[in-house]
């Protein structure tokens, strides 16, 4: 977007399009709602075939080992030819950690699966009593000879339902002061005994959240990443990861299509106030990619994001709820269908996008916390 | 967010916010209302630091350098509330260089011996600016303009460059202030300096070729002045953010410092991320643009977003101040009168996003 492409990276470009033409199906284009497993896994697989499914991993873990360049090329070829959202707590959230943070043993064990797409990640943070205030968290794991046992309850689960496995935040000092000092990040094989998940309905009409609940499980104590109660540097390490993972171009410049494709569908583009509010979105979206650059290109020499994540997190998130409010505004009288408008220019899903954009400023900490800790950590505001 | 820098690139930096310590809120304050609103002294010392001629090749005696270099300096100008005109010298002298012979001015522009700035506007609103009203006719060196140009930053300048339409489309022209039909008028802005309309009646000129076929010298300087005005609004929001961070730390009310109060805080955020926003947008445009081939639907982008939010910015740092911050006294007013001055110049936001729909092909 901002930049013209070097030979190389035309010529790369190129080769995305035309293999994502060829090879994504039609059936899993342009979707709003993540489609099941069933329909989604066999894309993930044809990917890892490809070698492309991990372009921002290192070639020693199997990643593709990409430029900055050639990411955001991948990124925008997706948005073009309106690729699903893949399950990214693997790819984006706990394959980082693991690179950053756990043992040889322990990379071996679960970096292969990720990029083969033969396990599926879910991540256990939240709590009914402890969402916007996590360190308040209270599922316990007690340590006993050579195993942990977890008895506890998670919320807000992403795709707790079809995964394979979950890390998660677990109190392991009930008496520690302050609170985070007593949680440890622990590794939890959903298969185990005494799991119970239960999918919960959004407003967005979808699945994609479960509660999950832990009935004296049994986690081998090997699955502990880091040390003991040294849980709470992990997990900020991770929401670093997931708080620019989320911010990917890719889904504001679908948005962006959306609403430009339903807007020559009602006849407001002709509208020079609605140009205008177009424009300055397009022109956000542009600074979105500006930014999630300028941030992987930190990350790259950092490891894991700073604060600096909460920054782009705040304006992805709110842009894509702009865009959604926008794609309201020129669907006119057709906003409130249910499902995919029909339009001279396809199909348009726009309450469907709208309403799941609800989601992003509140997951992975709340627009509201995300401030707080820039005004804390960033901008060095008093208590 | 921190850019990865080189180290010479660092270097530049630093040498800038070392000009700037003896610029700032005072002396600004200070040109108001002068006959020539910046010291010339100053813009010599520009000119021997290299920054007029940054972006001249190398071919031409000039540093060579690329956008970020002159973002960089910019940055720091307008961090400073630096009131001599350097990036419309440094563009200037850009646009001078382009042609396979470079223009007789261009040494004299690039010590800031002498002043050349553009002049590219002629309404307030919707400028094509690759159709001017102002008319060139003539041949090779002799040519004769005829026109008025709009918001001309013409304080202490010896010469302008004229953009007008020729028989074969837009054309720089070089015009003396000297020149015979050459007339100024100047007013007064709110922050102390002039704005002037330059009215030309059949004025001698000299044509300003472009060094591409491609894109005309017009089309060029007019998106350095984008790119240029984008980084210096960028230093005025960097700068009065921090003063106004500065001041949320120590003033206390209720028997608490103000900046412990959430509203407050998050409203420092808001402005804090559109601060950060424009830099990553202005450093990833300097990083992968050339300075006479930018792509004009980015400094559209830019321009438009640093205009609007230089603006909220400021304003958002007033009301961060309270009554303190609306008295002439207290810096912080110089800033949003400053960010007033440069959101204008060559189309504000609303000008600037109608050409974005436009160049980016929004409605196609």
């Amino acid at each position: 977007m901002f930049r013209r492409d070097t030979p190389a990276e035309a010529e790369f470009r190129m080769e995305v399009r035309t293999w994502l033409e060829a090879n994504l199906p039609a059936a899993l284009r342009g979707r709003t709602t993540r489609p099941p497993p069933s329909e989604l896994m066999p894309w993930y697989h044809t990917l890892s075939r490809k070698g492309w499914i991990a372009p921002h991993w290192p070639r020693q873990y199997g990643g593709m080992g990409a430029t900055l360049n050639e990411q955001i090329v991948m990124t925008e070829e997706l948005a073009r030819v309106g690729a699903p959202h893949l399950p990214v707590q693997g790819l984006n959230h706990i394959g980082p950690i693991l690179m950053e943070f756990a043992s040889d043993a322990q990379k071996a064990q679960h970096l292969p699966p990720i990029v083969e797409g033969s396990v599926i990640w879910c991540q256990g943070y939240s709590e009914p009593g402890a969402g916007s205030d996590l360190a308040s968290l209270s599922t316990r794991a007690t340590l006993e000879g050579d195993h942990f046992v977890i008895k506890g309850h998670k919320i807000w689960t992403t795709w707790a339902h079809h995964s394979d496995w979950m890390f998660a935040l677990v109190r392991t000092d009930p008496q520690a002061q302050p609170r985070h000092a007593g949680i440890s990040f622990l590794l939890i094989d959903m298969h185990s005994p005494g799991i119970t998940v239960r999918p919960i309905k959004t407003i967005a009409g979808d699945d994609e959240f479960s509660e999950v609940f832990f009935d004296d499980v049994i986690v081998p104590a090997g699955n502990l990443i880091g040390k003991l109660h040294d849980g709470w540097r992990i997990a900020n390490a991770l929401l670093g990861h997931e708080r620019l993972g989320t911010s990917n171009p890719q889904f504001a410049l679908m948005a962006l299509e959306r609403i430009r494709t339903m807007a020559r569908a009602s006849g407001i583009m002709a509208d020079p106030a609605f140009q205008d509010r177009l424009a300055a979105a397009a022109i956000n979206v542009t600074v979105l990619t500006a930014l999630f650059s300028h941030a992987v290109e930190l990350t790259n020499s950092a490891q894991s994001p700073g604060p600096e994540s909460s920054i782009i997190k705040i304006f992805a998130s709110e842009l894509l709820q702009a865009l959604g409010e926008l794609a309201v505004e020129a669907a006119g009288g057709h906003a409130p269908a249910d499902g995919p408008i029909a339009t001279d220019f396809g199909e348009v899903d726009v309450a469907t996008a709208f309403l799941q954009a609800r989601r992003v400023t509140i997951y992975g900490g709340s627009s509201e916390i995300q401030r707080n800790v820039v005004a804390r950590r960033v901008l060095n505001l008093p208590n | 967010m921190d850019l990865h820098l080189t180290s010479e690139q660092t270097l530049l930096r630093d040498s800038a916010a070392k000009f700037i310590g003896a610029a700032g809120a005072k002396v600004a304050r200070g040109f108001r209302g002068q006959e020539l609103s910046f010291a010339p002294a100053r813009l010599r010392e520009a000119g021997e630091l290299g920054w007029l001629g940054m972006l001249v090749p190398d071919s031409a005696n000039g540093l060579g350098l690329g956008l970020t270099e002159l973002a960089l300096v910019l940055e720091q100008a307008g961090r400073g509330l630096v009131c001599e005109p350097i990036g419309l010298a440094a563009i200037s002298a850009a646009a001078l260089a382009q042609a396979r012979a470079p223009h007789p001015m261009l040494e004299r522009v690039t010590t800031g011996a002498v002043l050349v700035v553009p002049a590219l506007q002629e309404g307030a609103f919707g400028d094509d600016p690759l159709a001017p009203r102002t008319q060139v006719a003539g041949e090779g060196g002799a040519l004769r303009v005829t026109g008025t140009k709009a918001f001309v930053c013409a304080d202490g300048a010896d010469g302008f460059l004229v953009s007008a339409s020729g028989r074969d489309g837009p054309e720089l022209c070089y015009v003396a202030r000297s020149a015979s039909g050459c007339t100024l008028a100047a007013t007064q802005t709110v922050d102390g300096r002039r704005l002037s309309t330059l009215s030309l009646k059949d004025a001698p000129a000299d044509p300003v070729p472009s060094r591409q076929s491609s894109r005309s010298a017009v089309d060029a300087l007019h998106n350095l002045a984008l790119f240029a005005l984008s980084a210096e609004l960028l230093g005025v929001m960097e700068k009065a953010q921090e003063i106004t961070f500065d001041y949320l730390r120590i003033r206390k009310q209720f028997g608490k410092p103000i900046g412990s109060f959430q509203a407050l805080q998050h409203k420092a955020v808001d402005i804090y991320i559109k601060t950060e926003a424009l830099r990553s947008l202005v450093f990833q445009i300097a990083a992968n643009n050339d300075p006479y081939r930018i792509n004009p639907a980015l400094t559209a982008a830019a321009k438009a977003k640093a205009s609007e939010d230089a603006l909220t910015v400021t304003q958002a740092c007033i009301q961060l101040h309270g009554g303190i911050g609306f008295t002439d006294e207290h810096e912080i007013g110089l800033y949003l009168k400053r960010a007033m001055l440069l959101s204008s110049l060559f189309g504000n936001a609303a000008a600037q996003r109608r050409r974005y729909v436009a160049l980016a092909g929004l409605t196609a």
